[in-house]
């Protein structure tokens, strides 16, 4: 006997085999269907009895097993049901022979056989016959079960019969010696009248009629039978039927405690009204039994004495296996039994000792077995670890029954069940096929086992001929098994993957399997690595800013508090917080990932793009190439929303080695973030701005967008031209500009003057000078003073003007000054006119270059490198009071000494744009002005204004200054006038002024003896009342010029208490030069 | 042969075996023997047995290789496999090994730096082990 009946439990010695096979051709799925009706009969009551009869039915019975027979009745087959195709009445003889040679295979057994034919009608099919069924077709066929009950109820007699008649054979007749097929030789030549071959044939038919009993449902009369067989035969030291004695009665035992089965579920039995649990106490004396043995006796004996405990149940086993044991050939026996004993275990849950019968089950060698037994075998031994818990020897030996189903020896490899039984064995490994079991920490489990199963997963999938799963199982192993990996098994995995997703590539789609295991995707979270997610801000010139005070401005946290000291925890879910920046749509936004690669080559990701939520996003995919272990690397995702509203980033995308994968940030593990929900604002006008300058690319503030940097001499100037363009697709609306000055710490300040137009600025840097008393401090002049200004562009239009949005363009000016030339002393001298000055400059030239310094009315100075000279400018007084008045709403706020210096300021400019100091340095092309503003103190101040009170003398209808000269002719009257202006705050006068000619003969003398050549017409000396400001007063008188000469007046003021009061400066009349001539003769 | 593991929540600590080749093998042979030791450890809770023997004994044997387990108060397992064929070692000296791993293993867990679950890196726990090693072949 060679074939194991791996699924044999012990409640199978109790049924009867019956055969049901097909005959001729029959369609196999036919048969099946046939096959299951027959099945469904796997018990039967019999009639008048309250016994039960259960029967195996085997459509595939090797007859070898069945010369096993009378060792164990359970193996013999007493019944043959065929099933065969008859059309016409023509086969029928055929039909009929055919079926008796069937018959013959297990004749010697059959108790009884059944032929059910299909498809016959007519005169054949009429004729009544107990073995042969006639039906018209497969389908049509009612009464099949009925026939099969029949059937087995008439085994059941045959039995009972065969029954009786060996428990009767006591009488002192010769018994029948029964023995297994390996034995028939070793009896040749026997002495078989010994008492020990006796005793022997004895214990042997005891222990068959025991079976017997088993099998006709005389479960206590069968306990007996072994009781005694297993001392007849333990006399005679027949080991190998006294381990079937010994079985049986751990069979019948085991029936009795378990009526339930010990096959688990698939052989459970129905609940039947004898089950062997009260078969002794319902057990009445039937029409057979009380013919036979006494059932009352054996019901007596019962369960108390016969019965084993459960105890005995596993140490009878296992010394009946040990006998098995002892012979070679009866290994299927011994592993049968095997598997019982463990079945009876697990039931028990005693799996240390189930697990041992395991062990010798595993040992027990059947000699050469055929792949497919192998495959059986290893599948029964891990199922049967399964069921006593031991999940880990069960997935060992399921992954080598997988294994066997490809060995190399069979010639049609069954990858498809190999994969399979490898799915079955990943619980015992504690390995799931989901990737998101993984995500948490670093993986914990049997890497190398795990890693070979893996491996053979892909294996078999791709040998399956589903490159898609293979590449699904080849990811999950990428992914998971990571870190367990060599260098050299990290180069080969990938380079599988690559050629396997060449062919098929891997996706995010769920893979279901026929059997209902589905696939979860597996996204590449560690190719690469990512530690950190950061959402950045657009570009300074891009932020879109809320105009502030709109409603809504601040209002937005929940609270009703406008300051709480408790602050909301939001533990934990740090990724769901709002970022306190603003993207705008339809502009490119920018998603940084620190990123590393843990792989010892070059890393290839394409098509790395975010994941996102919340608003329409355009992400714009990018590819990279990470080098071999990598540090941090930083790679920025870009995309740009198309609609407005809350944005959370939820993952980014990758395609690595042909698998595309979507990494959500909530499943990775150490990835740092900042929070992933940050506000789309709608969209805004985007300016961009060109200076006619070049850029700097230094920026002196972050919050610049733009820079120009310039180096300029003290007094250049220089004009930018700044050209704004909208490139955005919004219409700009406003646009707002304003100027902020960056102070450094010398004073020096720019000044931005005002915008001439929108898009025109000048700037002009100026220095405030100290007074520079000495030459020491010259040096600082040297210093190149860098002076900022920032030019503030706002502007919106569009959606986000209407939400309140704008943006700002900051451009940086930054003016590196140089010294060009300094004032080092100012000093005044007073001019021949009343109304001028001189003004004399100490200039210094700081320059490298020559200089050529020009003021106005006045001639060039050339001045060298480093050099200083004296500049005398005349200059016409001042009049500050006629100063354009500023406004006053400015005046009115601002402080007096604001006020004070603004008035300095204002006239510093006048005397500047009076002056109007140029310098040129013609080597190089620049020039500029010069400024004194800051050299000039309060008394060069008062000396270069002019007095309130304006004194304008008239001589002959012609103004008079002092390089004036008048023209007289000798004779005429010439009229003097003298007009007081008064311009001073306060009324002024009365004054008396009286008149004194002279003559000057320019060596010093000055002859005021001109009585004879000049009289007055009139009086001499005038008289003016007093004048209220702003009003004048005019005295006219005369002059007769008797010669001709030149005269000079002066105009003395009486000496008045009045005048005392007020400055000298104010009483400045000019001197008047007449020059009398002769009269024109006409 | 002998291979020593250190096995945390069923999942090894450490593991190593000398030679190193067929080591697949062994991984096998000590991961389905964790079968055994959760049964004896069930079995032991259920019958109150002497809570201070750690000791389980031979796990079972096999053609090859002896599996003897033991397993702390803390459920973390020791196993060692050794040769069949290897009669120096009787149960005694096996006891003693266990002994020793248990006391390094004290040890490791007793560092700061040590991440309880992460793989043993100790290298006074690698040089017992090396020292045992030696001592068996």
């Amino acid at each position: 006997m060679s074939v194991p009946d791996y699924m044999q439990c012990a409640e199978d010695h109790q049924t009867v085999v019956v055969v049901v096979q097909p005959m001729g051709i029959v369609p196999e799925d036919q048969f099946f269907r046939i096959y299951k009706r027959i099945a469904s009969v796997s018990q039967v009551s019999i009639r008048d009895s309250q016994r039960v009869l259960f029967i195996r039915f085997r459509h595939h019975y090797p007859p070898e097993n069945n010369e096993w027979g009378d060792f164990q009745t359970h193996r013999k087959v007493v019944g043959l049901i065929s099933v065969t195709s008859c059309t016409t009445a023509k086969e029928w003889p055929q039909t009929s022979d055919r079926f008796h040679g069937q018959k013959e295979v297990f004749g010697s057994t059959l108790y009884d056989s059944r032929l059910l034919v299909f498809g016959l009608q007519g005169e054949v099919a009429e004729q009544q016959r107990t073995d042969v069924a006639f039906y018209p077709s497969y389908d049509d066929c009612p009464d099949v079960e009925k026939r099969v009950e029949d059937f087995v109820e008439s085994i059941f007699i045959v039995l009972e019969s065969k029954r009786l008649d060996r428990a009767t054979d006591k009488s002192g007749d010769k018994i029948q010696m029964l023995c297994v097929p390996f034995e028939k030789k070793d009896f040749v030549g026997l002495d078989t009248d010994s008492r020990h071959y006796k005793k022997r044939c004895q214990g042997r038919m005891r222990k068959h009629v025991g079976d017997l009993c088993l099998q006709a449902g005389m479960l206590q009369d069968a306990l007996v039978h072994y009781h005694m067989a297993v001392e007849l035969l333990r006399s005679v030291n027949d080991f190998l039927w006294l381990g079937a004695a010994l079985e049986g009665l751990c069979s019948a035992s085991v029936i009795f405690h378990y009526p339930g089965g010990t096959a688990g579920k698939s052989g459970a039995r129905k609940p039947s009204v004898s089950s062997a649990a009260d078969a002794g106490k319902r057990h009445r004396p039937g029409a057979l039994t009380s013919s036979g043995i006494s059932a009352d006796t054996s019901a007596e004996i019962g369960r108390a004495k016969n019965c084993l405990s459960q105890e005995d149940i596993i140490e009878k086993y296992k010394e009946a296996i040990s006998y098995y044991g002892k012979y070679k050939s009866a290994g299927v026996i011994e592993l049968e039994a095997c598997i019982k004993a463990v079945r009876v275990l697990a039931i028990q849950k005693r799996a240390m000792e189930a697990s041992e019968f395991l062990q010798n089950a595993v040992y027990i060698n059947l000699g050469q077995l055929s792949e497919e037994e192998k495959i059986q075998r290893y599948s029964v031994l891990s199922e049967l670890y399964e069921l006593i818990g031991f999940q880990r020897k069960s997935a060992f030996f399921k992954r080598v029954a997988a294994m066997q189903c490809v060995a190399p020896t069979i010639p049609e490899p069954g990858w498809k069940a190999c994969y399979k039984l490898l799915l079955e064995t990943l619980p015992g490994y504690s390995l799931s096929l989901d990737p998101k079991d993984f995500s948490k920490g670093t993986h914990r489990g049997w890497a190398a086992v795990q890693l070979r199963l893996l491996h053979e997963l892909v294996y078999a999938s791709r040998r399956m001929g589903n490159p898609g799963l293979s590449v699904r199982h080849l990811s999950f192993l990428l992914q998971t098994m990571l870190d367990f990996l060599s260098d050299q098994e990290k180069k080969e995995v990938t380079q599988s993957l690559e050629n396997y997703t060449s062919k098929c590539p891997g996706g995010m789609e769920v893979i279901s399997l026929p059997d209902g295991l589905k696939l979860s995707p597996v996204p590449f979270t560690k190719l690469p690595i990512v530690r950190s997610v950061s959402l950045l801000n657009l570009p300074v010139s891009l932020r879109p800013h809320k105009v502030k005070g709109l409603l809504g401005q601040g209002l937005s946290s929940a609270s009703p508090f406008i300051y709480s000291p408790i602050t909301m925890h939001s533990r934990g879910d740090e990724r769901s917080k709002k970022i306190d920046f603003q993207w705008v749509q339809g502009d490119v936004c920018e998603v940084q990932l620190m990123v590393y690669n843990p792989m010892p080559f070059e890393l290839r990701v394409e098509n790395m793009g975010l994941l996102t939520s919340g608003v329409d996003f355009e992400s714009l995919p990018a590819a990279l190439s990470l080098p071999a272990e990598s540090g941090l690397y930083p790679v920025t995702l870009v995309g740009v929303p198309r609609t407005a509203g809350n944005i959370t980033i939820n993952g980014y995308h990758t395609s690595v080695f042909g698998v595309s994968s979507d990494c959500l940030l909530e499943g990775l593990v150490g990835v740092k973030s900042s929070g992933c929900m940050v506000e789309v604002v709608p969209s805004l006008p985007r300016l961009q701005l060109c200076t006619s300058l070049p850029r700097s690319a230094h920026l002196s503030s972050e919050d610049l967008s733009t820079s120009v940097s310039l180096q300029l001499f003290n007094g250049e100037t220089q004009q930018l031209t700044i050209t704004l363009e909208n490139i955005g697709t919004e219409t700009l609306n406003t646009l707002e500009l304003t100027s902020k000055t960056l102070s450094t710490k010398d004073g020096i300040s720019v000044t931005g003057l005002p915008v001439s137009s929108p898009l025109r600025q000048v700037l002009k840097p100026r220095t405030e000078n100290k007074p520079v008393g000495s030459d020491a401090s010259k040096n600082e002049f040297n210093h190149v003073k860098t002076l900022e200004a920032v030019l503030t562009f706002k502007y919106s239009g569009g959606a986000g003007q209407v939400e309140g949005y704008y943006r700002e363009l900051s451009l940086g000016v930054r003016v590196d000054v140089e010294p060009s030339v300094f004032f080092t002393r100012v000093s005044t001298l007073p001019a021949t006119s009343t109304r001028q000055c001189h003004l004399l400059l100490d200039v210094f030239n700081s320059t490298e270059h020559e200089l050529t310094l020009s003021a106005k009315n006045n001639q060039d100075l050339v001045l060298h490198a480093s050099e200083c000279q004296r500049m005398a400018i005349q200059v016409d007084k001042l009049d500050f009071d006629s100063m354009p008045v500023t406004d006053h709403d400015a005046l009115r706020q601002a402080t007096v000494r604001q006020q004070e210096e603004k008035r300095q300021q204002v006239q510093g400019g006048l005397i500047n744009s009076t002056l109007d100091i140029h310098w040129t340095i013609s080597s190089i092309q620049r020039h500029g002005e010069a400024s004194v503003e800051g050299v000039l103190n309060q008394l060069i101040l008062e000396h270069l204004q002019l007095a309130p009170l304006q004194w304008d003398v008239v001589v002959n209808g012609k103004p008079c200054d002092c390089d004036v000269i008048a023209d007289c002719r000798v004779g005429d009257a010439v009229p003097l006038e003298v007009k007081l202006t008064n311009r001073s705050k306060s009324a002024v006068g009365p004054f008396s002024l009286t008149i004194v000619p002279f003559q000057d003969y320019q060596n010093g003398v000055q002859n005021y003896d001109l009585q004879d050549a000049v009289t007055f017409i009139g009086s001499n000396t005038f008289y003016i009342g007093t004048v209220n400001p702003t009003e004048n007063s005019v005295c006219v008188g005369a002059l007769l010029f008797l010669y001709t000469g030149d005269f000079y007046l002066n105009i003395k003021f009486q000496d008045d208490s009045t005048a005392r009061d007020l400055p000298p400066a104010w009483f400045c009349l000019p001197s008047v030069h007449i020059k009398a001539q002769e009269p024109v003769e006409l | 042969f002998l291979i020593c593991v250190a096995i945390r929540a069923n999942y090894p600590l450490y593991i190593r075996s000398v030679p190193t080749q067929g080591e697949l093998k062994f991984h096998y042979t000590v991961h389905t023997s964790l079968d055994v030791v959760e049964e004896k450890i069930s079995g032991v809770g259920k019958a109150l047995a002497d809570q201070r023997e750690l000791y389980l004994g031979l796990l079972y044997p096999t053609e090859d290789y002896k599996v003897y387990g033991y397993v702390t108060n803390s459920k973390v397992k020791f196993v060692i496999v050794v040769d069949s064929s290897n009669t120096s070692l009787r149960d005694n000296e096996i006891r003693s090994m266990f002994r020793k791993l248990h006391n390094s293993f004290t040890d490791v867990m007793c560092n700061p730096f040590y991440n309880p679950g992460d793989p043993i890196q100790s290298k006074a726990f690698d040089s017992i082990v090396s020292t045992m090693m030696v001592q068996a072949c």
